[in-house]
């Protein structure tokens, strides 16, 4: 494929396409709703119809990666580089997983409004914006796409006092943490007179940065930091995927995060090399607080769902740990690892979603007794997650684990490694109560009997666990395939 | 206008947005911190576009609709959340903690 001429419209069009597939698409669901949104045959062809616009982007993505798309060497507002399609891969992905598992869902709660899919197919788009982001502008256009169809969604059952109050939360946080976003943009801009990550990072060159760009690099941290949930700036996140309807948790939890962890990796790495004295001692600190603080958090959790969204506190401080090192390994093991807790934890809030009623709020382990038995396959597809989600040898997780842990030691780091894998061990203490719950424990007299997984999500589930085990044996190719989508953001950062 | 006083004046603002969202607890009152916030961005913004040309006060103008956006989403969350507890003050609404 030659070089995209971005200065034509014909050209903007071809290097956004997988973009634009996806909008054109939620559009189009959205017109079909104008006629059909009464019952839940209608909601259901919202959601088949928004499948086959996640289809169609993934194809367009597809096309424009294997056919090495670049562009001609002028600064874009939105990258053409391995490392956005990768990102766009991820979300393409967990979209499709949150509607498949959202059919049912949505019926059996009799949760009213087929909008729910243009909702979830216009935040991954802007997601897809957030990871590909090459300008400060579209960071915060991507972020701001992403985030109001995230808030509606948070609040999208609207019986549920509970989802209300999550939607209140993530709105009140979402836009308190743009603000912060934003400041930092105007200084960054009020310093390099430009918005452009490539072309700021070239002006601030390898001396220390003017007092001003400190302090929007400072504020542009908080704003990211609270967007993908690190301590201390995490207390909104437990509450919000708590209340949040748990279809709706997962992409949260996933492409929420794994959209903002890439554009930060990006802007630090292209813009802000040369001040890594000033992040690192930041970012590690942080790294450190939310392992500590989400491990031991979760632990002290009742309900299944809350664990999961501590947990998920805990991820991003491995994430960070990861984003810390700044190095080409260190961006290349922050996309293995997303890539492993994106799978494994889509899958976690899908079975929760299958498992559990009426919001799953108060499903604990007890309530999974006897689960090995009744429904093995089930049991076994949540083991598996479970043991990904801790960073069991054999599985996906331990391999973005590893990746990570190999990351920091290169960089000559030995603290937070060590923080790491003690984290890790603390995270047994939560995760394998649930296993031996499902597989040692009897069933409860009179409990009722274990709901089946709907058809659709059993085969999304049973496609990620298979791919959790295969990447988990086999990682050769993946490993080596990240470190190279990861060199393209080397290229043409300022060194 | 004055680039100094301008921006000095903006971050008076921005600070005054953040002091009110960490100490008022009434949902709509947060909510117009909030906004106060993005306006001293955008004051912020227009100072600078002076010095650095059209790019500045073309970003005020995105600022401006995603505002407008988050406001009819936001209201609309309020009202939601009024419905269920009929209070919009965030010490009412503690249904999810620990």
């Amino acid at each position: 494929m030659n070089p995209i001429d971005t200065t034509t419209p014909a050209g903007v069009v071809l290097a956004l396409l997988p973009e634009v597939v996806l909008s054109l698409a939620a559009l189009g669901v959205l017109v079909v709703n104008a006629w059909r949104h009464e019952t839940a045959e209608d909601s259901r062809l919202a959601g088949w119809l928004s499948l086959g616009g996640v289809g169609a982007a993934m194809v367009a993505l597809l096309w424009l990666w294997g056919g090495g798309a670049s562009s001609s060497g002028i600064p874009q507002m939105v990258a053409l580089d391995g490392y956005r399609f990768f990102g766009d891969f991820v979300f393409l992905l967990a979209a499709a997983a949150t509607i498949v598992f959202s059919l049912d869902y949505l019926e059996r709660e009799g949760i009213r409004g087929p909008e729910y899919y243009t909702l979830i197919l216009l935040a991954t788009v802007g997601m897809m914006l957030l990871a590909g982001a090459n300008d400060l502008i579209m960071v915060f256009l991507g972020l701001e796409v992403m985030s109001v169809a995230a808030y509606v969604l948070a609040a999208y059952d609207r019986r549920s006092p509970y989802s209300a109050e999550a939607g209140l939360k993530y709105f009140l946080i979402g836009a308190f943490a743009s603000g912060f976003l934003l400041y930092g943009i105007a200084l960054v801009y009020g310093v390099t007179g430009t918005t452009n990550l490539v072309m700021a990072g070239a002006f601030f060159g390898p001396g220390s940065l003017p007092v001003m760009a400190s302090l929007g690099l400072s504020l542009l941290l908080i704003g990211f930091l609270f967007k993908v949930s690190v301590v201390p700036f995490h207390m909104w996140a437990p509450d919000v995927y708590d209340g949040a309807p748990t279809p709706v948790t997962g992409p949260m939890a996933t492409g929420i995060k794994a959209a903002g962890f890439l554009a930060l990796t990006r802007m630090l790495i292209v813009t802000f090399p040369a001040a890594s004295p000033l992040w690192q001692p930041v970012l590690g600190i942080l790294a450190i607080a939310t392992m500590v603080a989400g491990n031991l958090m979760a632990l002290s959790q009742r309900t299944v769902k809350r664990m999961l969204a501590y947990s998920s506190v805990a991820h991003a401080g491995y994430l960070l740990a990861a984003v810390w090192t700044g190095t080409l390994i260190g961006a290349a093991s922050v996309l293995v690892y997303l890539l492993a807790y994106a799978l494994t934890s889509l899958a976690a809030f899908g079975l929760l979603a299958a498992l559990g009623r009426g919001g799953e709020r108060d499903l604990t382990a007890d309530d999974l007794a006897g689960l090995a038995k009744a429904r093995p396959w089930t049991a076994a597809a949540f083991a598996i997650v479970l043991l990904s989600l801790l960073g069991f040898p054999g599985t996906f997780g331990f391999i973005g684990k590893w990746m990570i842990l190999t990351s920091l030691v290169v960089a000559g780091q030995w603290l937070i490694p060590v923080v790491l894998v003690l984290a890790s061990a603390v995270s047994a203490g939560y995760y394998l109560p649930v296993i031996m719950a499902m597989y040692m424990k009897p069933a409860r007299e009179g409990a009722p009997d274990a709901p089946r997984v709907p058809r659709g999500a059993a085969v999304a589930i049973g496609a990620i666990v298979a791919a959790i085990l295969v990447l988990g044996v086999w990682p050769p190719p993946l490993l080596s395939g990240t470190m190279e989508i990861a060199s393209s953001l080397f290229e043409r950062a300022f060194q | 206008m004055l680039l100094g006083p301008a921006l000095a004046f903006s971050a008076l603002l921005f600070s005054i947005g953040v002091l009110g969202v960490l100490i008022r607890r009434n949902a709509i009152v947060l909510f117009m911190c909030i906004e106060l916030m993005l306006n001293a961005v955008n004051l912020t913004f227009i100072a600078l576009a002076q010095y650095h040309g059209v790019g500045g006060q073309l970003m005020v103008f995105f600022v401006m609709a995603v505002a407008a956006a988050e406001a009819a989403v936001g209201l609309a969350i309020i009202l939601a959340v009024f419905r269920h507890t009929t209070s919009v003050d965030l010490k009412t609404n503690t249904l999810l903690q620990g």
